[in-house]
């Protein structure tokens, strides 16, 4: 159903760990929304995301953030990650008063988002909570694995990835920030959160 | 995906990359071959580059293979929905398209995820299960055109053994009937080879409340602290919801 809905963690490390994005509705509202996702992705891109990326073209580590720009079409879906509430309140208010028209979304803690909200002068309207992860759960590696695989609702960032970057973090052969870039550039949305991942990855390799 | 014998040096360079861990190095030849039976054609091990040798490569696909692929390639769009990923638009339009109104919830069961992927069989027991408590499957999403009988959730007996990296089981249900709904999922789950993840979705009620927590609370899900917002900026508004 979502792509950044179940993103594993504590409340501490959540609170650095939002994402922001716009979507049009295709049987609505989306005809002609092309360069509309340009207006928003500057407007993001004002406030220092920590990642971004369009699902049409991929993420900027991948692609750059020129290729990002040049390549929306009607159908993108684009996201921008952050680091704490402040800044998203502030995107919020400029999405508010820019009146795109495009559907916004932003996955986090959801009292933290509502406050953001109020801040920007926006009421929720549509809320959708994680239930958690069940069925065959033995299947699962463990927590700090999960914390950073679940950061890419598609599954492009695999389990035995995050544990070879660890390994690598501890033969010295990658920092955590090299490694945390290697995990999100596997997230073509761009919606990883790599200074959230390099954080988990430093404590995982001791 | 399949793995070139001619060409691969047995690096295994690509072999942490692959979500399904279907890569293995086969050390009497001293190279590596994936198992297809486990492959989702997802295209993640091919898409860094890492093979020094070009011995990775995506093969003609055949229907089964395609299916695997259209429900396991985030870059490739499904037919129904228009939009590249395994779901629909769901609440991330909701402020436009109305497709979730008050009184209303919309349950997703993402089968397979995080990290394990899932058969069709797993999806069908799910949908299955559901389906008699009188739920209404999303029409746009791709899992529901696979359904031979909406009413009953089966699906095609062809594509049960097929391996996706995610299929989403995803409907919407009125409020009187969600506890069932969600007792209905919670006792199938045992019975599955997969792991899901569970999704609630609702319009907020006129004084910012979330209507359907507490139900959710009741059959024993405790709703997550972060989840996704739908913050109202989608215009023309939908009417009547």
């Amino acid at each position: 159903m979502t792509h950044s809905l179940h993103r594993h963690g504590t409340v501490e490390n959540l609170r650095e760990d939002y994402v922001v994005f716009a979507i049009a509705a295709q049987t609505v509202n989306a005809k002609g929304k092309a360069p509309v996702f340009g207006e928003f992705f500057k407007i993001v891109n004002k406030y220092k995301p920590v990642f971004c990326g369009d699902m049409k073209t991929g993420n900027v580590l991948a692609v750059g953030l020129d290729a990002i720009a040049d390549g929306h079409q009607d159908n993108s879906i684009v996201h921008a990650v952050y680091t704490d509430k402040n800044t998203v309140a502030q995107v919020l208010n400029e999405l508010r008063q820019a009146d795109l028209g495009l559907s916004i979304v932003v996955s986090g803690l959801l009292d933290h988002v509502d406050t953001c909200c109020g801040q920007a002068g926006l009421k929720r309207h549509t809320i959708e909570h994680s239930l958690g992860i069940h069925g065959n759960t033995k299947r699962l590696p463990k927590d700090q694995v999960l914390e950073i695989s679940t950061m890419c609702g598609h599954g492009m960032v695999a389990f035995n990835l995050i544990t070879h970057m660890v390994d690598e973090i501890k033969a010295g052969k990658k920092t955590p920030v090299q490694a945390a870039d290697e995990l999100a550039a596997q997230c073509h949305c761009g919606i990883v959160n790599p200074a959230r991942a390099a954080k988990l990855l430093q404590l995982m390799a001791g | 995906m399949i793995i070139d014998k001619e060409t691969c040096i047995g690096c295994q360079m690509c072999q942490p990359y692959c979500p399904m861990g279907s890569i293995s190095y086969q050390s009497a030849e001293g190279k590596c071959a994936i198992d297809l039976d486990e492959c989702v054609e997802c295209g993640i091990c091919l898409r860094p580059q890492v093979c020094p040798t070009g011995a990775l490569q995506q093969q003609e696909l055949d229907e089964m293979r395609n299916l695997r692929r259209t429900f396991s390639n985030p870059l490739v769009p499904h037919k129904t929905t228009s939009v590249p990923g395994r779901g629909t638009e769901e609440m991330k339009t909701n402020d436009v398209t109305g497709r979730f109104k008050r009184g209303h919830a919309g349950v997703a069961v993402e089968l397979g995820r995080p990290g394990t992927g899932t058969r069709f069989r797993d999806v069908e027991k799910v949908a299955m299960a559901v389906a008699p408590i009188g739920v209404t499957f999303e029409q746009q999403n791709p899992v529901t055109a696979l359904m031979v009988d909406t009413a009953t959730g089966k699906m095609q007996d062809a594509i049960l053994g097929e391996k996706v990296l995610s299929a989403i089981v995803e409907f919407d249900v009125v409020i009187e009937k969600l506890e069932a709904a969600l007792t209905a999922i919670k006792n199938v789950a045992p019975q599955l080879d997969t792991v899901f993840s569970l999704d609630l979705a609702s319009r907020m009620s006129e004084d910012n409340t979330v209507p359907t927590a507490d139900l959710a609370r009741k059959v024993g899900f405790i709703p997550s602290y972060n989840g996704k917002t739908n913050v109202g900026l989608g215009r023309p508004l939908a009417k009547g919801v």
